[in-house]
């Protein structure tokens, strides 16, 4: 296995975030993480990137355990993430946004340049390059997000909300993006709102509720669970998929 | 920009000689004492956002340990140099290490806390001048004391170390470290998601911020052969750091400089002008500077300058 979170639990006070919570992800798999806001999905998802320590429970990589490892660690481990908001360095340009993460694996400066010049061809930056991130919208900096985190060259993506607040043009030419980085050999783990997407990316998924792991299978088979559907999709969300 | 460092340096290497009187050499002095102040704090305070609001500690070390040295064992002063760059260093480490592991504002307070206890402390023991001070050699006993009777060479000593200070912080700019430094100021969470060891950063960035703040404090004390609790450790030595770096643009190569060249001049114009009277108009100038910083241009006049020229680009290529 190449992630493998076991019992995670994270406990604020009396009150349970995560309870008990377990997932396993192979190499190469699409992992979708869904569930309503404040289902947990989030810090479950810090408890993974190294942010948030679990009060139970460990997180390993390739058996190496990270459960109480600071978040540069995990990135030296190989798991890069990106923020729910997205968390641009807004005064330096793109490109140096990308370069701090190029610099992790490539500690020359001409060659983090390089292969900071490289992620932003495939994520099709390049033209901002020079320009502060700041100038960029909603779409270009969830993009340079994405662009920081391949930077790291990682082997475990985890992306939190990566496509919220996309238009439906936006959200395709994403999906495309995150075939791509899928195809590069690049594991993915997604926490999303947007159900086609999952629907068309995952290979499974994972469904929160109330700080626990309520269903987990197949794309199909989670849709149609019973549990899923009260807490989550509602009644109509077959409908609305068969008329999108 | 490109045309005005070449313009500024060869400005700063022939001022004494335009400006041939004694006053001027003096403003000259102050001003390039301030930039390689404000410069040093730039480092850790600029780059990597870290506000500290006592580096006067580290310039008070720099300040004292020189004198001390000449003191008590009648040494040139300029030995106590690399004694109190050594002394800062650690003095940065056993501060930046548990407050380091915080994020907000731990650090800033820390760092004030600690400046004000050793400025305390140091008024009231003897073997450092109790509240009286230090001096060094009235007269020098070779060059080695570096005791001049003109400006002119101590000009030139605090350009040179200047210049070395800007062209580390230039290296430090465009290297690895220095993107690090940068990105932990943008956004600390997001820096160590890529792989950025944050708190050991900041805390190079601190160690390398104090050594060169002890310099300047070394400086201050040899050329003026005086030290003293206030002068050295006082609070305003910190504030006046941190308002120079602000002021041109905290976290740039050249603001901690142009913030001197618009401080200094405008502070020896008011002493002129009030005579002892107006010593409290600097605290009023200080403050006057951080409510326009704050409401108008938080980024400094390098921002200030950067959003200008934006507009004039944008309408001209319109």
């Amino acid at each position: 296995m190449l992630l493998e979170a076991k019992g995670v639990s994270k406990a604020f006070g009396s009150f349970f975030a995560v309870r008990n919570a377990d997932l396993t992800v192979a190499e190469g798999e699409i992992i979708g993480l869904i569930g309503p806001n404040g289902a947990g999905k989030s810090t479950f998802f810090n408890c993974l990137a190294g942010d948030t320590i679990p009060t139970t429970g460990t997180v390993s990589l390739n058996g190496a355990d990270l459960t109480r490892a600071s978040p540069d660690l995990h990135a030296r481990a190989g798991i890069g993430r990106t923020f729910q908001v997205p968390a641009t360095f807004e005064d330096m340009t793109v490109l140096e946004n990308v370069v701090v993460g190029a610099y992790l694996r490539h500690h020359h400066r001409a060659e983090a340049r390089k292969k900071a010049l490289d992620v932003l061809e495939i994520t099709g930056l390049s033209r901002f390059a020079d320009q502060r991130a700041r100038v960029l919208g909603t779409p270009g900096r969830k993009r340079l997000e994405i662009a920081r985190v391949l930077a790291l060259e990682p082997r475990l993506m985890l992306l939190d909300e990566a496509l919220a607040g996309l238009t439906p043009g936006e959200v395709q030419r994403a999906v495309e993006l995150l075939r791509r980085i899928h195809g590069m050999g690049i594991t993915l783990v997604i926490v999303e709102h947007i159900m086609e997407v999952i629907m068309t990316l995952a290979q499974r998924v994972i469904v929160f509720n109330q700080g626990h792991v309520i269903a987990h299978g197949k794309p199909e088979e989670v849709v149609q669970d019973e549990g899923v559907i009260q807490a989550y999709l509602g009644r109509n969300h077959g409908k609305r998929r068969g008329k999108s | 920009m490109k045309i005005g460092v070449p313009v500024l340096l060869l400005a700063l290497l022939v001022y004494p000689f335009v400006l041939n009187d004694p006053f001027y050499h003096d403003i000259g002095v102050a001003l390039l004492l301030a930039a390689i102040s404000a410069s040093a704090w730039n480092i850790v305070g600029g780059y990597a956002g870290q506000v500290s609001v006592g580096h006067g500690m580290f310039f008070g070390i720099g300040a004292y340990v020189p004198l001390l040295v000449y003191q008590h064992g009648a040494w040139p002063p300029v030995v106590g140099v690399p004694i109190g760059i050594v002394l800062s260093v650690l003095l940065a480490a056993a501060i930046g290490y548990p407050t380091f592991r915080l994020r907000g504002h731990y650090f800033s307070m820390a760092t004030i806390a600690v400046a004000e206890l050793i400025r305390i402390y140091v008024g009231t023991v003897d073997y450092l001048g109790a509240a009286i001070g230090l001096q060094g050699p009235a007269v020098g006993r070779g060059w080695w004391d570096l005791t001049f009777r003109g400006e002119l060479p101590y000009y030139y000593i605090f350009l040179a170390v200047l210049a070395v200070l800007l062209y580390v912080t230039f290296e430090v700019q465009r290297s690895r470290f220095g993107s690090y430094l940068r990105s932990i100021r943008a956004n600390e969470r997001a820096a160590a998601s890529l792989g950025v060891p944050v708190r050991q950063t900041k805390l190079k960035a601190l160690m390398l911020s104090a050594a060169f703040t002890s310099v300047a404090g070394s400086l201050y004390s040899i050329k003026t052969g005086f030290i003293d609790p206030e002068s050295g450790f006082g609070l305003l030595v910190s504030v006046q750091m941190l308002i120079t770096a602000a002021l041109g643009g905290a976290g740039t190569l050249f603001g901690p400089l142009v913030g001197a060249l618009i401080l200094v001049p405008l502070q020896a114009a008011t002493n002129t002008w009030f005579g002892g009277s107006g010593s409290g108009l600097t605290y009023i100038i200080y403050g006057g500077i951080i409510v326009l910083l704050a409401r108008f241009e938080p980024g400094g006049l390098y921002e200030f300058w950067h959003h200008i020229s934006m507009r004039w680009r944008a309408r001209h290529a319109a």
